[in-house]
């Protein structure tokens, strides 16, 4: 039967048994050490008048930098973006659907009012969300079953 | 050169860096070894002593003596130990055991343990400990250092180190008679 394992009859040792660090380590330590510790000094002239501040100037300068920020990027941000996004969300409906869509219902767009969009102002609805040339239109007015009688 | 000179030669700029050089040389192999004892492999170790003895110099002027400055470096080493352990947790969303395994792998890897089956053994059934108990074992088992003076490095009371202490020999123990 073995002998239970006791830690105070073990032989200790004054390291766990690792490996030792690279040749030279110790050596190279202390200038690796220095040369990090002195790097952020000769960087520092760019910024050490801030240092130099009072902390309440410090405080207040940071303020009125984020302030600044803030009201930069609300003056430069552009202006009606929903506008812009409804377009091209209208732009990518295919025109067949779009023209389907207007004509379903008299309550919505009549023949008569597409028959007057070729010659109607460029800012024309109609105009903007098609994108149709007016021969594209008159044809396909054309082709839509004439309701004239009920002028007559 | 005594503690106290390399801090008067501190305080003044013309000796500044002569004064943190001599600390450097004096403690680095104390607090190399510490670390490493804590993260096991050599990468983390010398990452780990580097940023000590850099907190060391940005705050050695405001360095009150209220202990000793090895106490305070120790301090420091333990600190940063704590931290990357937890850190890296925290950043592998692992639980305590794969860590575990991490440095298990390390400890496998180490050329000095092998063919010594009870040490390797020894050494990772220190590693199932927790971080901070493991802490407490490695100051009193391996660096021998009084009970108050790892009060001062651990910011613990005695009383609670030494029932700590207690308690990993007993955890190591039980685990060093299975199987």
């Amino acid at each position: 039967m073995n002998t239970p394992f006791r830690l105070d009859e073990h032989r200790r040792r004054p390291q766990p048994p690792l490996a030792p660090p690279p040749d030279r380590y110790f050596e190279q330590l202390p200038m690796r050490v220095m040369q990090r510790v002195q790097a952020p000094e000769t960087a520092a002239p760019a910024w050490g008048w801030l240092a130099a501040l009072a902390a309440p100037l410090r405080t207040a300068l940071a303020s009125a930098l984020v302030l600044s920020g803030f009201a930069a990027s609300f003056l430069l941000s552009p202006a009606g973006p929903a506008a812009s996004g409804t377009s091209d969300a209208l732009a990518q409906v295919p025109r067949q659907e779009l023209m389907q869509y207007l004509l379903a219902s008299d309550q919505r767009i009549s023949l008569t009012d597409l028959a007057e969009l070729p010659g109607t102002a460029q800012s024309t609805p109609a105009e903007t969300y098609l994108h149709a040339s007016p021969d594209e239109l008159q044809d396909l007015l054309d082709l839509q079953p004439s309701d004239e009688e009920t002028y007559l | 050169m005594e503690d106290q000179e390399i801090l008067a030669k501190f305080r003044d700029p013309a000796s500044r860096n002569v004064a943190f050089n001599q600390l450097v040389r004096k403690y680095q192999s104390k607090v190399y070894w510490h670390v490493r004892k804590m993260v096991l492999n050599h990468d983390d170790a010398d990452d780990i002593t580097q940023d000590v003895f850099i907190k060391v110099w940005n705050h050695l002027e405001n360095f009150r003596q209220d202990a000793s400055l090895y106490t305070w470096i120790y301090r420091i080493a333990t600190n940063e130990c704590l931290s990357l352990l937890k850190s890296k947790r925290r950043k592998f969303l692992l639980p305590l055991t794969d860590i575990t395994a991490e440095l298990t792998t390390n400890l496998e890897a180490d050329e000095s343990l092998a063919g010594d089956e009870i040490e390797l053994k020894l050494q990772k059934a220190i590693l199932t400990l927790p971080d901070k108990q493991r802490l407490v074992f490695n100051l009193r088992y391996y660096d021998e250092m009084p009970y108050e003076q790892m009060a001062e490095v651990t910011g613990t009371s005695v009383g609670a180190l030494k029932a700590s202490y207690h308690h990993a020999a007993k955890k190591i123990e039980a685990q060093m008679n299975t199987d």
